[in-house]
């Protein structure tokens, strides 16, 4: 039945996906919550939460806040916050108590600016939907607000839009995708947006010779960069290439379940090596100008067990997690880690 | 010069001269952001490691959970199906913003709950359908929705609330679903020797004297939900003679003991300090009217006591509360046994504040930080800690443990609970092990 999972838990949400392109930036981020969803991100969504400190609190919302919509309360907790601790700016990000009461979050905005002074972002978030809306809605807001100029282009930088944990599953991406470019364009540099470069790099945005886009919630800043200085991009993520097993693809039907720009870049491949047939499949954004005609998205977990089951395919590329459901299916199940499903990381 | 920016804290002195009803704003969580720490997150989110709402909601032998809520609320929950007893125990029936207008996800669950039914090999005792802070502000009678279940699908269909908005309220969900674990036990005919504990949802450590004491008062038969290997033999609950009730949070659940299956509860206290125990098991002793002789227990946890002591001399603690204890009793307790405590990490409340009264009266100084406070981030060793940490040096808890990581740490927060006489002779056992075993330099960590 539609919305019910028995063999996999839950998807990375939206609040997520905005906390893991914030993160490296140095803003105050503020989860409006009460507790739990702030856990659910830095216990287990944002895997530098352990490692790297950064500066994410709960609003600690309380019924009666929620009951008779005290955004002032908000607004003063994070004022105090501010005093205490400087930030490049405050963020609030919304969650599903914010989204039953229907919180203005432009108002809200506003009534942060006059108290703290800081650039604001209010991203209206809802737990509802997946990580990468709300990795899409944070590229964009940063580089509508922080990208103010066009800046003399330098020819040795790229930059890199998508490139965060829950897209790419590997914290080292950033290091790989510049390890890759050495060995095609040496000298080139890769700025990646929120792994690696923050705010000061993002400033400079627009002096990039062109945009790499690592995955489609990257894809919106990237554009708005093209519309607003000219600068091309390009939708590939070679690391995804590293999932394949060294084999004969020749005739070979491929089933990809990812996000799409790995599965696009995977295809590319597969194509490469004579794949008979490839079915791009998942549960997150479909970018049109990616697809073909035999793509699925993805709705309902019992739609993935048939298209598993449905012995329509001799390799499946997939998180691990797919393969429990994946009972009749006899053929090659190539891992690929999904971090926004199970939350594992690819190994490094 | 920019101004050095630091944790905020409050000596024991202080926290004392300002008494229990000036509580500082640092320490009430409602006045300020929430700083989510992996210190803070070991304990402070529904999703915590140990018993959340959750998986303290599976305590019923042979349930399983339905998590109806928006996707996020249910996301972590990965970390907990990992385990094997909670194999095919989660499933999830995930909401849109249409169902947050229309309610329609309540229709939806009599099916859901049918779907897990024909998924499983084996009919499960009971679903409990976990909700959370979405339905709290929708308003829904959960109750009435599991019971409409109940009449279509022919299961046992009950609520569990994951409301983490309502977490400083009367009835915060770890205390609803101690409620809801035992809501499906009828009155039974009483065993006059047979007694349940209640509180926790893992099981008192075997070695507690708490079960020989029991069975010299004649209790042959003490029942626990996490003992219970089957729905059948939980049901035996309600033959108790009598409850005894070991976390202040199943309070709630005892008073159902009572006015439900006539079953009367005595409350009981975890303590690290011997003496304390001896006088609680005197009073049960009173209470019941028997005498209860606790000479040998009490005399091994002290030897214990003493046998660290001699060993190590005065060891400094830092003391936090993601543990098997509260950390303020621990802290009295360890400062009355001479050893040093100069800083807490904790949640004061009007219970625990007799302690730090206590605290400040040894050591005025104790530093008394609040985990969840935003100026946590900025927690560093300061000068007099970096003196503490040339003696003898011990963070207990998992908090604590991630603010000293380079020291050693011991956890103290196993699933299975320590308890009485025996909780004092472990942790001093668990304490002399790490320290007489650890490496010059190296970090030695134990649960």
């Amino acid at each position: 039945m539609k919305g019910l999972f028995k063999y996999l838990t839950p998807f990375a949400p939206d609040q997520s996906g905005v906390v893991s392109v914030l993160y490296e930036f140095g803003g105050l981020l503020v989860i409006c919550d009460a507790g739990g969803c702030a856990g659910n991100i830095c216990g287990f969504d944002e895997p530098r939460w352990s490692t790297a400190k950064s500066a994410i609190f709960s609003a600690g919302l309380r019924d009666m806040d929620a009951i008779m919509g005290r955004d002032e309360r908000l607004v003063k907790k994070l004022a105090l916050a501010a005093e205490q601790i400087s930030g490049n700016f405050a963020a609030v990000i919304g969650t599903p108590v914010p989204a039953v009461i229907a919180t203005d979050y432009h108002a809200l905005a506003g009534m942060i600016k006059r108290k703290v002074k800081l650039p604001v972002i209010a991203i209206s978030t809802t737990g509802m939907s997946y990580y990468d809306k709300g990795a899409e809605a944070a590229y964009l807001e940063l580089v509508r607000q922080f990208c103010a100029k066009k800046q003399k282009t330098k020819n040795d930088r790229i930059g890199v839009f998508g490139a965060n944990p829950l897209d790419m599953g590997d914290l080292m991406a950033a290091e790989k995708l510049q390890r890759y470019y050495d060995t095609i364009s040496a000298g080139c540099n890769l700025v990646c947006y929120g792994m690696g470069a923050g705010l000061t790099e993002l400033a400079e945005a627009s002096d990039v010779q062109k945009n790499l886009v690592v995955a489609p919630s990257g894809l919106r800043a990237a554009r708005y960069l093209e519309e607003m200085y000219n600068i091309p991009y390009e939708i590939a993520n070679p690391l995804a290439i590293d999932c394949l097993w060294d084999i004969d693809y020749t005739g070979k039907r491929v089933l990809i379940i990812h996000q799409q720009v790995s599965a696009y870049t995977l295809r590319k491949e597969l194509k490469r090596r004579n794949a008979a047939e490839i079915v791009a499949a998942n549960f997150f954004m479909q970018i049109p100008e990616l697809a073909e005609e035999q793509d699925i998205r993805l709705t309902e977990e019992e739609q993935c067990e048939a298209l598993l089951n449905g012995n329509k395919f001799d390799i499946v590329i997939a998180d691990a997690v797919f393969k429990k459901m994946a009972k009749n299916f006899s053929g090659i199940f190539m891992e690929y880690p999904q971090f926004a499903v199970s939350g594992k990381l690819v190994e490094a | 010069m920019s101004e050095k920016k630091c944790a905020v804290y409050y000596t024991a002195e202080e926290l004392t001269e300002r008494g229990k009803e000036n509580i500082p704003t640092e320490f009430v969580s409602a006045d300020h952001l929430i700083y989510s720490s992996p210190a803070t997150l070991a304990f402070n989110s529904p999703g915590a490691e140990g018993f959340g709402v959750k998986r303290a909601g599976l305590a019923v032998p042979e349930s399983v959970m339905l998590i109806v809520s928006p996707g996020c609320c249910g996301r972590n929950t990965s970390l907990i199906s990992k385990i094997p007893e909670y194999n095919n125990r989660f499933f999830y029936l995930t909401m849109d913003e249409t169902d947050i207008i229309t309610g329609r996800h309540l229709k939806k669950i009599p099916q859901a709950v049918r779907e897990i039914v024909d998924f499983l090999d084996k009919k499960p005792s009971v679903v409990m359908i976990c909700i959370t802070c979405v339905d709290a502000l929708l308003g829904t009678d959960m109750e009435r929705v599991c019971k409409k279940a109940e009449e279509e699908t022919q299961i046992q269909v009950r609520p569990c609330y994951m409301y983490a908005l309502t977490r400083e309220g009367r009835k915060p969900p770890m205390v609803h679903v101690r409620q809801s674990i035992y809501s499906l036990l009828a009155p039974a005919k009483r065993n006059p020797a047979a007694v349940d504990i209640l509180g926790f949802f893992a099981p008192l450590d075997d070695t507690s004297e708490i079960y020989a004491i029991l069975h010299a008062l004649g209790v042959k038969k003490t029942m626990e939900i996490s003992r219970m290997k089957t729905y059948e033999e939980y049901l035996h609950m309600s033959e108790a003679n009598f409850a005894l009730v070991l976390n202040p949070e199943a309070r709630f659940a005892a008073r159902d003991f009572e006015e439900r299956l006539s079953v009367p509860s005595i409350e009981l206290t975890r303590f690290y300090d011997i003496d304390r125990i001896q006088k609680q098991y005197a009073a049960l002793g009173k209470a019941i009217g028997r005498r209860i002789d606790d000479t040998a227990y009490y005399q091994k946890a002290k030897d214990s006591v003493e046998q660290f002591y001699k060993k190590f001399g005065p060891v400094a603690f830092s003391v936090g509360e993601c543990l098997n204890a509260d950390p303020f009793e621990l802290s009295l307790a360890l400062l009355r046994y001479g050893h040093v405590v100069p800083e807490i990490f904790g949640t004061i409340t009007a219970e625990n504040f007799v302690y730090i009264k206590h605290i400040a009266q040894i050591s005025p100084d104790t530093r008394v930080y609040s985990n969840l406070h935003p100026s946590m981030i900025f927690y560093e060793e300061n000068a007099k800690m970096e003196e503490e940490k040339k003696r003898n040096f011990v963070s207990l808890g998992k908090d604590a443990g991630y603010y000293h990581e380079s020291k050693p740490n011991l956890a103290w927060n196993s699933d299975v609970q320590p308890y009485g006489y025996q909780a004092v002779e472990a942790l001093f056992g668990a304490l002399y092990e790490l320290l007489d075993e650890r490496d010059d330099g190296g970090r030695e960590e134990r649960s």
